[in-house]
């Protein structure tokens, strides 16, 4: 395979509805499918999985006929630090407290910029935490801890 | 002299062993109280919930925080309860979802070995509506008219496993007779589609769907509770029109997690049932249908058993499967 | 004419000092909430449901109902600023808005929204006032083959959502009915592609999808590259929209204002399918539909208007049938029920003070809020010139709490960063995440409603053409499709 290939953009693209659609089909096999006119609920997930598979086999040769590259480069180190971000406020929210959940995502968050000055994101954190508090325990009242779990 | 510090290391055990004996007999509560509702904001479950929480917060004293956790009929909001702390600050409304579920879905707790049951609130029974068109305009004609037409009368529901839909099949499976099931998503969709004749009957939930039938729009034939409705007196129950013992309800209760300490389980019934009795929630209650009810936590538990029974039965006769 | 003496009637209730007090707060809490991704009128409205206890109806009604249709309002605030849905009929805003901010443009955009809401949010008022009950026993001729048939014909024209890649943007769509599958199947009540996780049983929420496609996968892609990326590069305009854009806006407006009213009162339908539906209508008449996604006004003013619209008709059903067709109706209606007040066909009657006395103050709040909005265009816009990274951990954050707020879960804050994820790779694959929302937000109702077309039917198809409504749509997707196939054959003709 040409090394190429892995910066296809078309590849890469039909490559990815090739594996959601068969996924799509093999998980619905499960699934009874009954008939075209008593559809079970198994019929559309595997009708749908399989025109996606479809589609994907024709981007992935057209693909690899254009030879079209992925523009730029792949940020894998924003995508990580973001997605952590996210995933640690989620994580620490009901066993730390709003408060802790939201300073370490934002360190999280920042982390993933070009630069990173501590002092701007401790006061970003702050003042943020600060707005949030106010809004959403104060002026929504959601009931979320502030400090500590549940 | 004796080395100071065993003496004061005794002196600060004694202390810590007074003090931890005091705080197991602490004041309850001291922080705010999670009532925990298995469905988002909007259906009855959370209105009851939301009408009950100022009441049993200025009993208790301290703030009652409605906290919705919706999700597979209750099963979520259920299991987080069935896992928490026992130590009274977390509560959790009941629905009917509890007793349906184990016959449902695969749960990850024990229905009745997890829970401490409180109290049962209240019910509100559900009205056996149809669409005008529908010629049968009782009960007795209504099973009649189905037995000469198996499979071909449709009724609708606010979805599976719902109190609407199981209403139907407790019907069916105590008179015999085989109606169509279309389900809807939610309550909305499925009244809308009685009133457009799409479905033509529903066992709806009785303040929203009477105003239609005073209006002239749906006919209604008999209220699904053992006691008529006060809020509808001139409608029949199903069982006195020709289906004896039938009964549903949708109904709401409070719970809290098995080894909550027997102490904080008295004093949450206490003020639970001067809550469900203070005449505004009364009267709120009683606006969306409710009938209170505020019975004993053995009344209650022994409730729970024997409706998981009876759904286990129903459920299985009627072939539904959850996953 | 008896109209203008209700109305009349309606507005002295309107302008007591209460409800006058009311209707602001309502309005102003409204647009906050709008412009938070996540936190909606749904849980803010079960928040204050105590409260109303202590107020008397109408009071409560205006109140309630100015959050409401505030948050439409607020919505298209972050759509535009920063790509982030605040409301899930903000997201087509998104599309048109966001590059409209890239370009300098936020100021315009911004105040077209406001401008195109507060006309929608009067005609709407309006409708409620003159045709109410008329409007709502047309809604009540909608059954499900009528459903299927509308959600075909937006399916068939959503390939008018793509903007580049015809093929790819068509598997999005594809994708998205994929997502939409996720979760329990009506029709049978099992649990689909869940995964034995309860939490997915519901389905992946639409702000879960919305905010990690658009917004995540955005704030990656500004920071992939390691030399500073200008964000915002157009050259500040202007805070207020030219001349020429309230013409181009125009026309958008008043046709987005009358789809998102027919769609706004059939339950299921709701603000989200209208503004999708809108921008599809206008991309296909447009003069130069190349211009949509890269900053057309035509694509903020017509989904705006249509889901304001399409929020005050959503107040039909439950005022004049008693039905309340989404949660958050069926807490007004309880908030109503539990003050003693049965609304239906009688509220009219029964009820004057209450259902006149709400129509005027729906107009008074609209412009409310419009005066609310305007003025702070220029503030949002100043927003925009903080550096981008103080800028985009506050979007991360928001993003994460708003999610958090919708189900108080924290495995739909997970779920946003697995969709961000797949949002970037689709985003530097070429491959546009509006049609996948558009996909994800017809798909169900799709399914939902051919299988239990059929159902009813007996398994008979011909059911779809026998109903006049449903057939009227029927070949309403016939035309658009040949439409769409003649001038490509035509095109690829010409190329050869």
């Amino acid at each position: 395979m040409k090394p190429g290939l892995w910066n296809n953009r078309d590849f890469l693209a039909g490559l990815l509805f090739v594996v959601l659609g068969g996924l799509a089909v093999a998980l619905a096999r499960g699934y009874p499918i009954g008939s075209t006119m008593r559809m079970g609920p198994g019929y559309f997930p595997t009708v749908l999985g399989g025109i996606l598979l479809l589609f994907g086999v024709y981007v992935l040769l057209r693909g690899v006929r254009s030879g079209d590259e992925v523009k730029g480069e792949w940020g894998y180190r924003p995508l990580a630090l973001i997605s952590l971000s996210i995933v640690m406020f989620g994580f620490l929210l009901d066993r730390v407290g709003m408060v802790p959940a939201i300073v370490a995502t934002l360190f999280a968050a920042a982390a993933a910029g070009r630069e990173f000055r501590f002092k701007e994101v401790l006061l970003l954190a702050v003042v943020l935490t600060a707005f949030s508090v106010a809004v959403f325990s104060y002026g929504l009242k959601l009931p979320y801890p502030l400090l500590g779990g549940y | 002299m004796q080395n100071p510090s065993i003496a004061r290391l005794l002196v600060l055990a004694l202390v810590l062993g007074a003090a931890h004996t005091a705080l197991a007999q602490a004041p309850y509560p001291v922080k705010p109280i999670r009532f925990i509702v298995g469905f988002p904001p909007g259906g009855s479950n959370d209105i009851v919930a939301r009408t009950l929480a100022p009441a049993l917060s200025e009993g208790l004293g301290k703030q009652v925080v409605v906290e919705n956790r919706g999700g597979a009929n209750t099963a979520i909001a259920t299991e987080l309860v069935a896992h928490a702390a026992p130590d009274g600050y977390t509560i959790l409304m009941n629905a009917p979802g509890h007793v349906t579920n184990p016959s449902l879905i695969k749960l990850n707790f024990d229905p009745i070995r997890d829970f401490a049951f409180i109290t049962r609130i209240g019910e509100a029974a559900n009205l056996l509506v149809v669409h005008p068109s529908f010629p049968p305009r009782s009960v007795k004609e209504l099973i009649a008219f189905s037995k000469l037409r198996p499979g071909d009368v449709n009724f609708g529901s606010s979805g599976i496993g719902t109190s609407v839909h199981l209403s139907a099949e407790l019907f069916q499976y105590m008179t015999g007779v085989k109606w169509v099931h279309v389900a809807y998503k939610g309550g909305g969709p499925g009244l809308v589609a009685l009133l457009s004749g799409e479905v033509s009957l529903y066992f709806g939930n009785l303040p929203t769907v009477i105003r239609q039938v005073r209006a002239g729009k749906l006919r209604a034939l008999a209220v699904s509770g053992l006691k008529r409705a006060p809020a509808a007196p001139d409608i029949p129950t199903v069982a006195e029109s020709g289906v004896p013992g039938y009964e549903t309800a949708t109904w709401w209760g409070l719970s809290a997690p098995a080894k909550t300490p027997p102490a904080i389980l008295a004093r949450l019934h206490k003020e639970a049932i001067r809550a469900v009795n203070a005449p505004d929630v009364r009267q709120r209650l009683e606006g969306v249908g409710a009938d209170i009810i505020g019975n004993t936590p053995e009344q209650y538990a022994a409730f729970i058993r024997n409706e998981i029974d009876k759904w286990a039965k129903v459920i299985k006769a009627a072939g539904i499967k959850g996953e | 004419m008896e109209i203008l003496n209700h109305l009349a009637f309606g507005f002295g209730v309107a302008f007591s000092l209460e409800n006058l007090a009311y209707c602001f707060a309502g309005v102003a809490l409204g647009t906050l909430i709008g412009v938070l991704p996540g936190v909606g009128p749904l849980v803010t409205i079960a928040m204050l449901f105590p409260i109303t206890f202590h107020l008397p109806a109408v009071p409560a009604i205006i109140m309630l109902a100015g959050i409401f249709y505030g948050a439409q309002y607020g919505g298209s605030t972050t759509s535009i600023l920063v790509n982030l849905p605040g409301e899930t009929a903000s997201a087509v805003t998104c599309i048109d808005g966001y590059q409209m901010a890239r370009q300098g443009r936020a100021g315009p955009a911004l105040a077209t929204a406001a401008l195109a809401s507060f006309f929608a949010g009067c005609v709407g008022t309006l409708l409620i006032a003159l045709a109410g009950p008329t409007l709502g026993e047309w809604a009540l001729k909608f059954g499900s083959a009528e459903y299927t048939s509308l959600m075909l014909m937006a399916l068939v024209a959503s390939a008018v959502m793509t903007q580049g890649d015809a093929v790819k943007g068509l598997a999005m769509v594809v994708l998205g009915l994929l997502v939409g599958v996720v979760g329990v199947d009506v029709n049978s009540g099992m649990a689909r592609y869940s995964f034995g996780v309860p939490e997915l049983v519901d389905g992946i929420g639409f702000t879960v999808v919305a905010v990690g496609l658009f917004a995540v996968a955005e704030i990656v892609v500004n920071l992939e590259t390691r030399e500073p990326r200008e964000v915002y590069a157009g050259k500040l305009t202007g805070l207020m929209p030219t001349a020429r854009d309230l013409k181009d806006a125009a026309w958008p407006t008043v046709r987005g204002t009358a789809v998102g009213a027919c769609f706004g009162v059939l339950p299921g339908a709701g603000p989200a399918l209208s503004s999708f539906a809108t921008y599809m209508l206008e991309k296909k008449i447009a003069k130069d539909p190349s211009r949509f996604g890269r900053g057309a006004i035509e694509g903020v003013a017509a989904p705006e208007a249509a889901n304001n619209a399409a929020a005050q008709t959503a107040f039909i059903p439950m005022l004049t049938l008693g039905i309340p067709a989404t949660a958050t109706m069926a807490l007004m209606l309880a908030a109503l029920t539990l003050q003693g007040i049965a609304t239906g066909p009688q509220v009219m009657l029964d009820k004057p003070d209450l259902f006149w006395g709400l129509i005027a103050s729906m107009w008074i709040g609209n412009l409310m809020l419009v005066i609310l909005n305007l003025p702070l265009v220029g503030v949002w816009v100043r927003l925009l010139t903080v550096p981008y990274r103080w800028l985009f951990p506050s979007i991360i954050l928001f993003c994460s709490i708003g999610n958090y707020s919708v189900s108080n879960n924290p495995f739909d804050v997970y779920m946003v960063a697995v969709i961000g994820v797949l949002g970037y790779v689709l985003v530097k694959l070429e491959c546009e995440p509006a049609p996948l929302l558009l996909g994800y937000v017809l798909g169900p109702l799709l399914e939902e409603n051919l299988r239990r077309a059929l159902l009813i039917a007996r398994g008979d198809p011909t059911v779809f053409f026998t109903r006049p409504i449903s057939l009227a749509f029927m070949i309403a997707t016939l035309l658009i499709l040949v439409v769409m196939i003649a001038p490509g054959a035509r095109r690829s003709r010409q190329l050869k």
